[in-house]
């Protein structure tokens, strides 16, 4: 797994997009968590774009889960776009398209 | 890779991997080779590639929990004949407490608990079994295609 990480100014205020890239699995969840966590923590609006994700497991499905809640925890929102058709299909076996904010 | 038969309807591979997070990569590129060579439906195939190694991340994850490295392997099998898959799983840690064994319910939203889950909607059963020596566990997922 790799990731890029892009600040953008956006009408509605600063937000901080991460790109994930290849595969998250439990292998690579602490670096995903790493990509992720410390833009939630400073508060931002943080856009994860999954376009590049190809799988996805359980384990990474909870970093998304534990993203979500962390945001909420923060006053902050994330946003999971342009999700994959293989990441979308594993998103909604674990029920959670309505509850993830997905564009 | 270990092929024990292989034609168009009949096939059985195995191979062995090393009990860590890292080899998960290698049970889902074994995986998908299999079901390369039994023509599966891309969709299908990605299905069990997920179930297969969710199973093979709960052998890393709770058969040797507390157990930062080891030299164990484990060993996966897939077969299938007469349009019936068996994949079953074969390792040497901790006796799986089958009593323990449940996902977490599904709208408690909360990390963790889903691999099981998962793995329930895909295949069409589950049966944990005692090892036969050397194995501690084996589990054997099936699923008529």
């Amino acid at each position: 797994m790799t990731y890029k990480v892009q600040d953008e100014v956006l009408p509605h205020g600063n937000v901080t997009t991460v790109y994930l890239d290849g595969e998250i699995d439990m292998d690579k969840t602490e670096e995903a968590k790493e990509a992720i966590f410390p833009h939630i923590d400073a508060g931002k609006e943080v856009h994860l774009n999954l376009s590049q994700v190809q799988y996805m497991d359980s384990s990474g499905i909870s970093v998304l889960i534990e993203s979500h809640q962390k945001a909420i925890e923060k006053g902050t929102k994330m946003i999971v776009k342009d999700v994959s058709k293989s990441v979308l299909k594993v998103i909604m076996m674990a029920k959670l398209e309505q509850i993830l904010n997905l564009e | 890779m270990s092929i024990e038969t292989s034609d168009l309807n009949k096939i059985s591979e195995k191979k062995d991997f090393l009990v860590n997070s890292a080899s998960l990569k290698d049970v889902r590129s074994f995986s998908r080779e299999v079901f390369d060579k039994l023509k599966l439906n891309p969709d299908l195939k990605e299905e069990l590639v997920l179930a297969i190694a969710e199973a093979a991340q709960n052998i890393v994850k709770h058969a040797y929990k507390d157990v930062s490295t080891t030299t164990d392997r484990m060993v996966v099998r897939i077969s299938c004949n007469e349009k019936l898959l068996e994949i079953s799983f074969f390792d040497k840690g901790k006796p799986v407490e089958k009593e323990k064994i449940k996902h977490r319910a599904i709208d408690d939203i909360k990390p963790g608990g889903l691999g099981t889950f998962f793995i329930q909607q895909i295949m069409d059963s589950i049966v944990f079994k005692d090892g036969e020596d050397p194995w501690i566990n084996n589990l054997v997922l099936t699923k008529k295609l």
